[in-house]
C-alpha cells in the first residue's frame, strides 16, 4: 500500500518534473536561442555558396475560430521569397511535401524522416493566432538531419503589416544562420513613372509596398536616403533646373538644399550624415563639392575642365569615386580626400559610370560597351574586374545593400526598366518591381 | 498770348505721348501673348478696346486707322513666324561630344543675326542627350551642349545676359525609339524665346 503510493507520488513529481523541464526548455529555445546553438550553417563570406534546402510548409491556424486563413499561405511565402532572395537556400516546392507532421510545432509533432528524404536540410514550422486585428506567429526552424531545434520565435504584430512581421523572422533566421544582420527589412527608394511623371517612391526591400513620395508633376531624379533612413535628398525641376531637395520622414516637409545655376545633382550622403558630396557646375563647368545640409559650400573636391560627376564615398569617407571624363571618354576615378590626389580605376571598356562603393570595399559600376550596358565589380585598386550581368538587356544603376552583399539595379530585360536584385557576384538576380511604368535610379536604405 | 500757345503746345505735346504710349503697349501685349505662351494660336485681330480714348482725338480717317492696323498685324504675322523659325531650329550633336558642327554653327550664326535685330528677346538654350550613358553624365553632357551654343552666341556679339542654359540630359527626348535614327534627333539644343 505504502509502496504503492510512493510510487504513485514519484510519478506524479516525475510528470511535473517533465513538464517543468519541458517548459523551462521551450523558454529558453524561445527567448534565448542564440546561446543555445552557435553553429554557423552559412559562411556567407565563401566565395561560392552551397545552397541550402528549406522546407517552409504552410503555417498552421492556431486562432480559436480559424480567422485569416489566407495567412496560412500568405505568409510562408512572404519569408520563401525572403530566403530565395538571399542567395542562400533553395526553398523547396510545396508540391513534394509529404507532411504527415503532429498538430503542433515541437519536434516531438515532426517526422524529421519525411522531411530528410525529400531533401530538406532546414525545416521551418510556424503557427498564428489572430486576436482582433494582432497575430502572433510561432516560428521554430529545425535541422532536418539532426531533428533539432536551430532557433524558436514569436513575434506579435498588426495583421495589415504582416509582411514586415515576416521579414523579421527572415531575419532572425538569417541571424542564427550565419551570425550577421538580415536585410529584409531594409527600403529602396526609387524613380517611377506610373503617373507619366517621373516621381520619387519608396518600397520595401522586396518590391512590395509601393509609396509615392513626391507629386511635383516635374522630373524627379535620384533618390538617396539618408544613413539613418529618415530623410531623402533628391533632385527636380519643379524650380526651373536640376536643383537639390531634401524630403524629412518626421517633418513631411521638403526644403531646396542647393538652388544654384546649373547642375545640383547625384548627391552621396557622408556616413556622418551631416554633409554631402555633389556635382555643382555654377561656375560653369561641373565639378565635384562637398556641400552641408543648408546647401553651404564646405570644400571643392575635383576642379577639372572635364565633366566629373556621380562621387560615391568609400566606407571609411576618405576617398571618393566618381565619373570624369578628363580622359576624353567617361572613367571612374578615385580621389583621395586626404592627400588630394586623384587616379584613374577602369581602364577596360569605353564608357564606364554610376560607381557605388560598397560597405564590403567593392565599387559597382554600369559599363557600356557598343550596345550593351553591364553591371560590374571591381576593387579600389582596380584588381578583380568582374562582370555580373550578361547578355540580359540593358543594365544600370547599381546601387549596394547596406551591408555590401546585395545589389539593386535596373534592367530593361524585360521590355521597360524596372528593379532587380542580385547577390554582389551577380548570382540570384531577381526582378522586384512590377508597377505600372518604368522604375530606375534605386537606392538602398539602411537597416 | 505766348503764355497760351505755350499751354497749347504742352497739351499737344501730352497728347501725343499718350497716344504713342498706349499704341506701344497695346502693341507689346499682343506680340507677348501670341509669340511666347500660345505660338500656335491663330493671329488675334488687334485688340479695339485700347481704342475708344483715342478715336475721338484722332481727325485721320477710318481708312488710315485700317492700314496702319492691317500694317501692324502683318508685322506682327511676320514676327510669329521668325520665333517659331527661331525655336523650331535646334543644333544637333555627335554622339559624347558638345562641338558645334558647321551645320550648328550656320544655324546658330542666324539665331545670332535675328537677336540681334530683336533686342527685347533673351533665349533659354536647353541640352539634351539621347538616351544611351546614365543620368547624370547626360545632365553633364546636356549642360555642356547648351554651354557650346552660348559662347558661340557670345563670340558673335550676343550679351550672356539675354542668354541663359539649362539641362535636361535624357529627360525629354524628341524622338523615342532606340537606334541612330531616334539618339541623332535627341542629341540636340533647342531654343526657347523669352521675352
Amino acid at each position: 500500500m505504502m509502496n504503492s503510493r510512493s510510487s504513485s507520488t514519484s510519478k506524479t513529481w516525475k510528470v511535473i518534473n517533465l513538464i517543468c523541464w519541458t517548459g523551462f526548455l521551450l523558454i529558453i529555445q524561445v527567448i534565448l536561442p542564440k546561446q543555445g546553438f552557435g553553429k554557423i550553417y552559412i559562411d556567407i563570406n565563401a566565395p561560392s555558396i552551397q545552397k541550402i534546402n528549406i522546407a517552409i510548409p504552410d503555417f498552421k491556424n492556431f486562432s480559436a475560430n480559424k480567422e485569416h486563413p489566407e495567412l496560412s499561405a500568405a505568409m510562408p511565402k512572404v519569408i520563401s521569397n525572403d530566403l530565395d532572395l538571399s542567395g542562400f537556400f533553395t526553398t523547396m516546392d510545396k508540391e513534394a511535401f509529404l507532411d504527415e507532421d503532429g498538430p503542433f510545432l515541437t519536434a516531438q509533432n515532426i517526422r524529421f524522416k519525411n522531411w530528410s528524404v525529400i531533401g530538406a536540410d532546414l525545416l521551418l514550422k510556424c503557427g498564428y493566432t489572430c486576436i482582433g486585428r494582432s497575430v502572433e506567429v510561432e516560428m521554430r526552424l529545425y535541422d532536418v538531419f539532426r531533428g533539432r531545434l536551430i532557433i524558436g520565435r514569436r513575434v506579435l504584430g498588426k495583421i495589415e503589416t504582416y509582411r514586415s512581421l515576416m521579414h523579421r523572422i527572415g531575419n532572425e533566421i538569417i541571424m542564427a544562420l550565419t551570425g550577421h544582420q538580415g536585410i529584409f527589412l531594409t527600403r529602396l527608394a526609387f524613380v517611377g513613372t506610373s503617373t507619366g511623371n517621373k516621381e520619387i517612391y519608396i518600397c520595401d526591400y522586396d518590391g512590395h509596398n509601393v509609396k509615392q513620395i513626391t507629386s511635383d508633376r516635374s522630373i524627379a531624379m535620384f533618390p538617396r536616403w539618408s544613413p539613418l533612413g529618415d530623410k531623402i535628398l533628391y533632385n527636380s525641376y519643379k524650380d526651373g533646373g536640376p536643383m537639390l531637395y531634401l524630403k524629412e520622414f518626421s517633418r513631411g516637409g521638403v526644403k531646396r538644399i542647393s538652388g544654384r545655376k546649373g547642375l545640383n545633382i547625384g548627391a552621396c550622403w557622408a556616413s556622418d550624415g551631416k554633409k554631402l558630396a555633389l556635382t555643382l557646375s555654377y561656375r560653369g563647368n561641373p565639378d565635384i563639392y562637398s556641400v552641408d545640409l543648408e546647401g553651404k559650400i564646405i570644400e571643392q573636391f575635383t576642379n577639372h575642365w572635364g565633366i566629373d560627376v556621380s562621387p560615391s564615398y568609400s566606407p571609411d569617407g576618405t576617398k571618393i569615386a566618381f565619373v570624369s571624363d578628363r580622359s576624353g571618354l567617361p572613367q571612374i576615378y578615385i580621389r583621395d580626400l586626404n592627400l588630394k590626389r586623384e587616379e584613374r580605376l577602369t581602364f577596360e571598356g569605353k564608357y564606364n559610370t554610376s560607381p557605388a562603393w560598397s560597405k564590403m570595399n567593392r565599387i559597382a559600376f554600369s559599363q557600356m560597351s557598343g550596345n550593351r550596358v553591364d553591371i560590374s565589380t571591381i576593387n579600389p585598386d582596380g584588381s578583380n574586374l568582374r562582370r555580373l550581368t550578361e547578355d540580359q538587356g540593358k543594365n544600370e544603376d547599381p546601387c549596394w545593400s547596406p551591408d555590401g552583399r546585395y545589389i539593386v539595379f535596373s534592367s530593361n530585360r524585360a521590355g521597360g526598366y524596372h528593379l532587380y536584385i542580385m547577390n554582389a557576384n551577380g548570382q540570384n538576380q531577381r526582378r522586384i518591381t512590377f508597377s505600372k511604368g518604368e522604375q530606375t535610379s534605386p537606392s538602398w536604405s539602411s537597416y | 498770348m505766348r503764355k497760351k500757345i505755350m499751354t497749347i503746345l504742352i497739351a499737344v505735346a501730352f497728347t501725343c505721348s499718350v497716344l504713342f504710349l498706349m499704341t506701344s503697349c497695346a502693341k507689346k501685349q499682343i506680340a507677348g501673348e501670341e509669340g511666347i505662351t500660345a505660338p500656335a494660336a491663330p493671329a488675334a485681330p488687334a485688340t479695339p478696346s485700347a481704342k475708344p480714348g483715342i478715336e475721338e482725338k484722332v481727325s485721320d480717317a477710318d481708312a488710315d486707322r485700317r492700314a496702319r492696323e492691317a500694317a501692324k498685324a502683318a508685322a506682327q504675322a511676320k514676327l510669329k513666324k521668325e520665333i517659331q523659325t527661331f525655336e523650331s531650329g535646334n543644333i544637333y550633336f555627335d554622339y559624347d561630344r558638345s562641338e558645334l558642327k558647321p551645320k550648328a554653327q550656320d544655324v546658330l550664326t542666324k539665331k545670332a543675326n535675328w537677336l540681334k535685330k530683336n533686342g527685347r528677346y533673351s533665349v533659354r538654350i536647353e541640352g539634351h542627350c539621347d538616351e544611351r550613358g546614365t543620368n547624370e553624365y547626360n545632365l553633364a553632357l546636356g549642360e555642356r551642349r547648351a554651354n557650346a551654343a552660348k559662347k558661340f552666341l557670345q563670340a558673335l556679339g550676343i550679351s550672356g545676359n539675354r542668354l541663359t542654359t539649362r539641362s535636361y540630359g535624357e529627360e525629354k527626348p524628341a524622338a523615342y525609339g532606340h537606334d541612330e535614327s531616334a539618339w541623332s534627333k535627341n542629341r540636340r539644343d533647342e531654343f526657347k524665346l523669352i521675352k
